[in-house]
């Protein structure tokens, strides 16, 4: 399990990161946040506002 | 050798950034020089019946210095107008709602869903964080939030600490995060359970309430092989305070026809025309959630997978199923088809009407959002790069719930009139990352 250090060419791109869209992944978790009764999971709970 | 170091690097800050909610954008590129990136997004949501539309601009700017240290700074600023639900049952009669601000009143005709048409609210929210390596193995991050609406006030702080072994392939990471929120409720906060009165009685209202949340993550990150990366991770949050919602309400109900008690405003003024009662929720709530994603390169394409189980102690549990696949078309664009799978269970206190003349449970809302439902989310997005070497995408995608009430909440005339007001929601969303 696991690579070399010089085998992670392809774990290297953009698309490979966990968070690819940053700004994307917040708007959805604000989104659900808002919309529903779980959050977080990704990282912290979202949340920060009153949401209706 | 510098690519790959660069590479290591790039991976492992992506990994802890993913971890803690911020923002790992770039893979780390600025050893030689401090540049910024920024990712911008503009966003329309917009819920069917006139229900909630949302107009949001989002820019997040992240500056690299040297030694991998990066500060980010984000902004947001939300528009929302529209009707919400306010947990209020339909009649065969025409209702009147007293406004939250109490100084008005508003009729719902007979047999439709009561919405509250009065929401309208300007949110802004802001964002800064700094990030750096501690030696060779370890990074941390601190950060603050704020957001400022109307009648809510959010600020927060947050910290992480992540460290790398087995040759980098894995990455343990934990995170704290405080925060302390204050309502400022449009016409004061509603005493719980206290009845809707006529306009300009403010006697069911008082000040402002606060709610202070703790949340905590640890997690593991691990690279499987050249083309799988793997994450996992649990997390702690726990919210104390006022976590009732100040404008939800509840019908009060006849035992046996399920029909709203009536009642008179008093002469010469606008008021209820039926008996309405305040929700309550309890003032602590502490969840847990179990979430893992895995990333897998495929000849080009990639596909995301995530999953979440969350349980908390008001006896609500979601299970959550996302997938994601990036479809690269050429060299400069691709398509990413989207799903998504969501369902919870309803909370214990969660109800649809209160029975007049029973005993008051301790706590009791109607908010759909705290109901048995199911949700779907299906969209494609389309991303290419500029001539000039930035990007840009499009997205839209459908976001559909649809639930059910228990059939041991409906009690007399109920049966077969009270549903859960289902909700179709659009997104659509336009989004430019460049650097400077």
């Amino acid at each position: 399990m696991g690579v070399e250090p010089w085998e992670r060419d392809i774990l290297a791109r953009d698309e490979m990161q966990l968070t690819t869209d940053p700004v994307e992944a917040a708007i959805d978790d604000h989104i659900y946040f808002s919309k529903e009764a779980s959050s977080g999971g990704r990282g912290f709970g979202g949340g920060g506002c009153g949401c209706n | 050798m510098t690519d790959n170091k660069k590479s290591v690097s790039a991976t492992l800050a992506a990994a802890t950034c993913s971890l803690l909610g911020s923002a790992p954008t770039a893979p780390v590129q600025a050893q030689e020089e401090p540049n910024w990136d920024f990712n911008t997004a503009l966003l329309y949501y917009g819920e069917d019946n006139d229900r909630v539309q949302d107009l949001s601009l989002n820019i997040l700017g992240k500056r690299y210095f040297i030694d991998d240290r990066s500060l980010t700074l984000g902004l947001t600023v939300d528009t929302l107008t529209g009707a919400t639900p306010t947990g209020a049952i339909r009649q065969g009669v025409p209702q009147t709602f007293t406004r939250p601000s109490g100084s008005s009143a508003y009729t719902i005709p007979a047999n439709e869903l009561p919405l509250d048409d009065t929401f309208k609210d300007t949110r802004a929210a802001v964002s800064v964080g700094w990030e750096q390596p501690l030696g060779r193995l370890w990074k941390t991050s601190v950060g603050f939030s704020g957001s400022f609406e109307y009648d809510y006030t959010h600020v927060g702080l947050n910290g992480s600490l992540s460290r790398d072994f087995n040759q980098r392939n894995t990455t343990l990471s934990g995170g704290l995060a405080i925060a302390h929120d204050t309502w400022d409720p449009v016409g004061g906060t509603p005493v719980p359970f206290a009845p809707m009165l006529d306009v300009g009685d403010t006697g069911n209202k008082t000040g402002g309430e606060t709610k202070d949340v703790i949340d905590a993550v640890i997690g593991v990150t691990q690279v499987i092989s050249r083309q799988l990366i793997v994450q996992l991770n649990y997390s702690f949050s726990n919210s104390t305070g006022y976590l009732t919602d100040p404008y939800k309400f509840l019908s009060l109900v006849d035992g046996t026809t399920g029909e709203t008690i009536t009642r008179v405003p008093a002469p010469g003024v606008e008021g209820p025309s039926h008996e309405f009662r305040f929700e309550s929720r309890p003032d602590d709530r502490t969840k847990h959630s179990l979430y893992t994603q895995a990333k897998y390169y495929m000849g080009g394409k990639v596909l995301d997978a995530s999953y979440r189980y969350m349980t908390d102690d008001w006896e609500i549990d979601s299970h959550t199923l996302d997938l994601r696949l990036r479809w690269p078309i050429g060299e400069k664009s691709f398509l990413e088809p989207h799903l998504r799978f969501y369902t919870q269970s309803e909370a214990d206190f969660y109800t649809i009407s209160l029975v007049d003349g029973a005993e008051l449970p301790a706590f009791a809302s109607a908010d759909y959002r705290l109901g048995d439902f199911d949700a779907i989310t299906a969209g494609l997005k389309y991303g290419w790069t500029t001539r000039g070497g930035n990007e840009m995408s499009v997205r839209a995608e459908l976001y559909r719930q649809t639930g059910s009430i228990p059939g041991d909440l409906l009690i007399g005339n109920q049966v077969g009139r009270e549903t859960y007001p289902d909700l179709d929601a659009i997104i659509l969303q336009f989004s430019y990352r460049f650097s400077r």
